[in-house]
């Protein structure tokens, strides 16, 4: 588990719109100890497992803690009820002074989703700070579900549609393919 | 015959020479010579037989005349003697005991007779030998051994073919008969040696060998033998020499043998079942191979130099002897030259001896374990036994099946068991230093202790308690097993200490000459003997699989032991885990060392605040609070090394309250910044109840004091009202209340709601008579033990909080994964559940919590594969 995220040269990183580049190029000044990203993570899935929050659930896939399968569920009395989203995060070597890049797996119609399943959401890109962890990812990602920000769409068709939450529930459950039991 | 073919080719040649009146001649005298030996074999006269064979002979009938005379002897044989002789027995077709006697001396007569008739038989066919010799045959030796030979074959080959069957029985009868009776005279001459009064009765001579014996210093048998009741015992020997001699004669060699081999090994087993009996404490061994060289082989030692095969074996050479009796002379003070016969006989019987031994202790090994230190002779027997025959692995199943029958059954307690094992391992040590056997022994009761419960409770209680964990049994032993098992360390070690100490060339020979290879069955992966040292509390450890659990468990039963101190008195637990550190490394015991430690740093902070606060309060009003500094002692723990704590609320009487609040106070000044947190509910309170009459002391747990004290000012109490006031809920309430109602302090009645009951005080022993009983024991009761309330969560309890744990785990990823079989549950269980404690369980354990989750309807498992039910 020391030698880890080799994989993050295999996962197409494509950056979402919001992304400043520049960020990206300095190379990271802190060399973070790997120990302390794996207690970190662990911690985080401890303390994910026992807060026993409904409607998000993230776990490390296979042997490797640092790629981990979520689960979001569309929250109550928005057009997303009743559905289930899979996402897959993973987290860089200096998490977590990066964010992890979480990305959707199946298919959501969302104004700021793209057809590929990433996610334009500011505190996984500038706004990011080490104090969140992977709930409050979880969780900001189920409630950009229900109040999706129009102003900066990456899927333009949903950002038109939204006004028309009736129209866009029909898309949505149109759209919708349930997971999975993979 | 192989002469007679030349002689006859000759013959053939000559017969034309043959002339009338030679022939005349041979056919006159083969039919005197016919008559003539039939006369002879009655008893007749045949005075010219010696012509008619000197004819014969003459014309090359050599031959002729041998063959016939033999056939002739074998008719008569078989027609009179073995007729005669077999008729004896006829009567004695059923043998049983009661015609010993008569049995005896039909044999007798029988054999004398037949003797005497084959005596006169060959007599016979000396006759013919010096007839022929006469003729001039020039090897009369060979001729006459052959003749005899074949007369002896005629005899035993008539005497076979009409053999009765029952006439082996009757042998072996003969012989039992006759070894006991030589049996009783030996013993009899045995107890007559040790016993010093029976000199004065006996004659002189017996007195004179007491002396000699006495002077010998030995039980110099040999010389019992030849001055004793000499008369007696050789009477008897040569008895039945004599009639193994005629026996043998008869050809029945083998069968003699065999009849008193069996008639010996018969009546030494007899006597071996007679020593053994069912008392464990003494050794029979040494005793038994006394007897060995008292009796039997006193007795063929006799009857084969009566036999005369000393003769043949007089001087046997070293390379003879089995390399089994090494020294064969040192075990015959009395007999000089042991012949190779008895000794290979004293191999025959000791082995018999150490077999039969053997076998009868192996089939009480259960109950000899169960005696185990007082039974440690019969073990040593068994060792020795099993040395000699090798035969373990017989003692491995016997002990087994007698395990499974009569200890690994619900209804032996998990204490009983566990001693036996301790018993068991100590014991199989000694029979087998190697714990080869005791592996194989032990895997059943391990396997059993696993599917119980309370092994580990039970496993630290024996560990650590002075009563061997054994509550209501007699409490014999005084110190712990750990004690017990340091006692030993410390012994083995010096021992070894002195092996290194003398290391030098004689002792490296001496070790290396006592080298035993390790027994066939042991398992070369586990290393050879030198290595493995049957460890009792590494076997006892491996019940339950992980030292960590029994550490933990002991936490647990040390925490509930601290609370409940309330002095600060611990050497016992201090001297406990000094011992645990040394089994079980100083790290492991860590947090059971702060938890003395937390002992004694109360002590001294109980001092330091009690003295503090007394100086702060000397001045104006001592009496105010109602209660003094004084009534108190905290132990203040360090809750992060203690195992969870049981939490209640607990509203305690204002005046203690009072009392409990400036404690802290002054305890955070003395220790800033640490707090002090009161467990209300822990601890215990003395108390003394002034009633009316009489007055009570008590020493019982907060929420019973703090029950009563309501009482103090207000007699009768609604269950609701009471609840509140107490700060507990009403069905706490209503189950710790019902120990001051068995006391008879209180009373219980319904009051207008049915829901709330009403509970009085009882001024005044109305109902003494009633509750005496209780009234008299009160002070041992401590109220919070009865209830099975205990302070610190148990074992169980911390396992069904780390289950939960899981659970929640499984969940999550049941719920990323959609469905995952029981073994990569269990990987990824292993890998990402590293809470503490870290995830431990077995698969199997595994397997029967997701069970649970089934059977409770949270999972559902399809195709070997676990899915969240929706």
């Amino acid at each position: 588990m020391a030698t880890v995220n080799g994989y993050q040269g295999n996962t197409p990183v494509a950056a979402p719109a919001g992304t400043t580049p520049s960020k990206q190029t300095v190379p990271a000044a802190r060399t973070v100890d790997t120990q302390s990203v794996l207690k970190r993570l662990q911690s985080e899935l401890m303390a994910l497992m026992m807060s026993g929050e409904s409607g998000i659930s993230a776990f490390p896939e296979g042997d490797n803690i640092f790629c981990w399968k979520g689960t979001i569920a569309g929250s109550k009395d928005t057009v997303f009820e009743g559905t289930e989203y899979k996402l897959s995060l993973s987290f860089p070597n200096d998490y977590p002074f990066k964010p992890p890049k979480v990305k959707f797996e199946t298919s959501c119609f969302h104004p700021n989703v793209d057809v590929y399943g990433n996610i334009c959401l500011d505190i996984l890109q500038d706004k990011w700070s080490s104090a969140y962890d992977v709930r409050t990812i979880l969780i900001s990602i189920q409630s950009l579900l229900g109040e999706p920000n129009i102003s900066s769409p990456l899927n333009t068709q949903a950002a038109q549609l939204w006004s028309n939450q009736e129209e866009y529930r029909k898309m949505v459950e149109k759209l919708y393919k349930p997971p999975s039991a993979a | 015959m192989e002469e007679s073919t030349p002689s006859l080719v000759s013959h053939l040649e000559i017969l034309d020479t043959l002339t009338d009146d030679s022939i005349q001649e041979i056919l006159d005298s083969y039919a005197n010579f016919c008559s003539a030996t039939e006369s002879l074999l009655h008893g007749g006269d045949a005075s010219d037989f010696f012509s008619h064979v000197q004819i014969l002979c003459k014309h090359g009938l050599l031959s002729l005349v041998r063959d016939f005379f033999l056939k002739s002897l074998e008719e008569a044989f078989e027609k009179n003697l073995a007729s005669k002789f077999w008729r004896h027995f006829d009567c004695y077709n059923n043998v049983g005991i009661n015609y010993e006697d008569e049995l005896q001396q039909v044999l007798c007569r029988a054999l004398e007779e037949i003797s005497l008739e084959k005596q006169y038989q060959e007599k016979c066919l000396l006759l013919l030998v010096r007839a022929l010799l006469l003729e001039g045959k020039p090897d009369s030796d060979d001729e006459r051994e052959y003749l005899f030979s074949k007369y002896q074959l005629m005899v035993s080959s008539v005497l076979m073919a009409s053999l009765p069957r029952h006439f082996p029985e009757i042998l072996h009868w003969y012989f039992k008969g006759r070894l006991e009776e030589l049996s009783s005279i030996m013993d009899g001459e045995l107890n007559g040696n040790d016993d010093d009064d029976s000199h004065d009765k006996d004659d002189m001579d017996l007195d004179e060998k007491g002396k000699m014996l006495h002077r010998n210093g030995a039980m110099d048998i040999d010389e019992c033998y030849l001055q004793g009741n000499f008369a007696e015992t050789n009477k008897l020997v040569k008895n039945i020499g004599k009639v193994v001699r005629d026996l043998r004669s008869l050809g029945f060699t083998s069968m003699t043998e065999d009849a008193y081999a069996s008639a010996i090994f018969l009546l030494l087993k007899a006597k071996v079942h007679d020593l053994v009996g069912d008392d464990y404490r003494a050794s029979v061994l040494n005793s038994i191979k006394e007897w060995i060289k008292a009796v039997p082989l006193q007795f063929l030692h006799a009857l084969l130099a009566y036999l005369g095969d000393t003769v043949s074996y007089n001087s046997p050479s070293p390379a003879l002897k089995s390399p089994l009796g090494s020294h064969p002379s040192a075990c015959y003070p009395g007999i000089n030259a042991p012949t190779e016969g008895v000794v290979r006989w004293q191999l025959r019987l000791e082995y018999f001896a150490y077999e039969t031994l053997q076998d009868l202790r192996i089939s009480k090994l259960f109950e000899i374990i169960v005696d185990y230190p007082d039974s440690s002779p019969a073990i040593e027997d068994l060792k020795q036994c099993l040395d000699y025959t090798g035969q373990h692995s017989k003692l491995v199943e016997s002990f087994i099946s007698a395990l499974r029958y009569r200890l690994l059954t619900a209804g032996a307690s998990t204490n009983d068991i566990l001693h036996q094992y301790v018993s068991t391992i100590k014991a199989l040590r000694t029979i087998d230093p190697a714990g080869v056997f005791l592996e194989a022994v032990g895997e059943p009761i391990k396997d059993y202790l696993r599917g119980r419960k309370d092994t580990i409770k039970c496993i630290v209680t024996m560990l650590t308690d002075g009563t061997g964990g054994n509550p209501n049994g007699s409490g014999i032993t005084g110190d712990s097993l750990l004690e017990e098992l340091n006692r030993d360390e410390e012994s083995q070690e010096n021992v070894g200490a002195d092996d290194d100490f003398n290391t030098d060339d004689k002792q490296a020979w001496i070790n290396a000459a006592c080298w035993d290879p390790d027994p066939v069955e042991a398992d070369p992966l586990k290393g050879s003997r030198n290595q493995r040292k049957v460890d009792i509390l590494e076997m006892i450890v491996g019940i339950i699989g992980s030292k960590d659990q029994l550490v933990n468990e002991y936490r647990v039963m040390l925490a509930e032991k601290l609370l409940n101190k309330s002095d600060y008195d611990i050497d016992s637990e201090i001297r406990t885990l000094e011992l645990l550190k040394i089994h079980f490394g100083e790290s492991s015991m860590q947090r059971c060392e702060i938890m003395l430690n937390d002992l004694i740093d109360s002590k001294r902070t109980n001092h330091n605040i009690k003295a503090t606060i007394k100086s702060a309060q000397t001045g104006p009003e001592p009496q105010e609070a109602g209660a003094s500094m004084d009534i108190l002692s905290a132990t203040i723990l360090s809750s992060n090394f203690w195992p969870p704590i049981q939490d209640e609320a607990l509203n305690v009487p204002e005046p203690v309250n009072q009392l409990l609040n400036d404690y802290a106070k002054r305890f955070c000044e003395i220790k800033t910044p640490r707090k002090l947190l009161w467990k209300k509910n822990l601890g215990t309170v003395k108390l003394e109840l002034q009633f009316e009459d009489r007055t009570m002391q008590l020493s019982v747990a907060p929420m019973h004091a703090a029950i009563i004290m309501q009482f103090q000012d207000q007699t009768s109490w609604t269950s609701n009202k009471l609840a509140t006031a107490i700060g507990v809920p009403v069905d706490v309430l209503n189950r710790r209340i019902n120990f001051w109602i068995s006391k008879g302090i209180l009373t219980e009645s319904l009051g207008k709601d049915s829901n709330a009951h009403v509970f009085t005080l009882v001024e005044g022993m109305v109902d003494a008579s009633k509750n005496s009983g209780n009234a008299g024991s009160c002070e041992e009761l401590l109220g919070g033990d009865e209830e099975g309330e205990s302070s610190v969560a148990s074992v169980e309890d911390q396992i069904r909080k780390e289950m939960t744990i899981y659970e929640k785990f499984i969940t999550g990823m049941l719920t990323n994964f959609g469905s995952m079989a029981l073994d990569r549950i269990h990987n990824t269980l292993k890998m990402f559940c590293v809470a503490d404690p870290p995830y431990d369980k077995s698969l199997q354990q595994l397997q029967s919590f997701l069970s649970g989750l089934v059977s409770e309807e949270k999972l559902e498992l399809r195709d070997g594969m676990y899915f969240l039910k929706k």
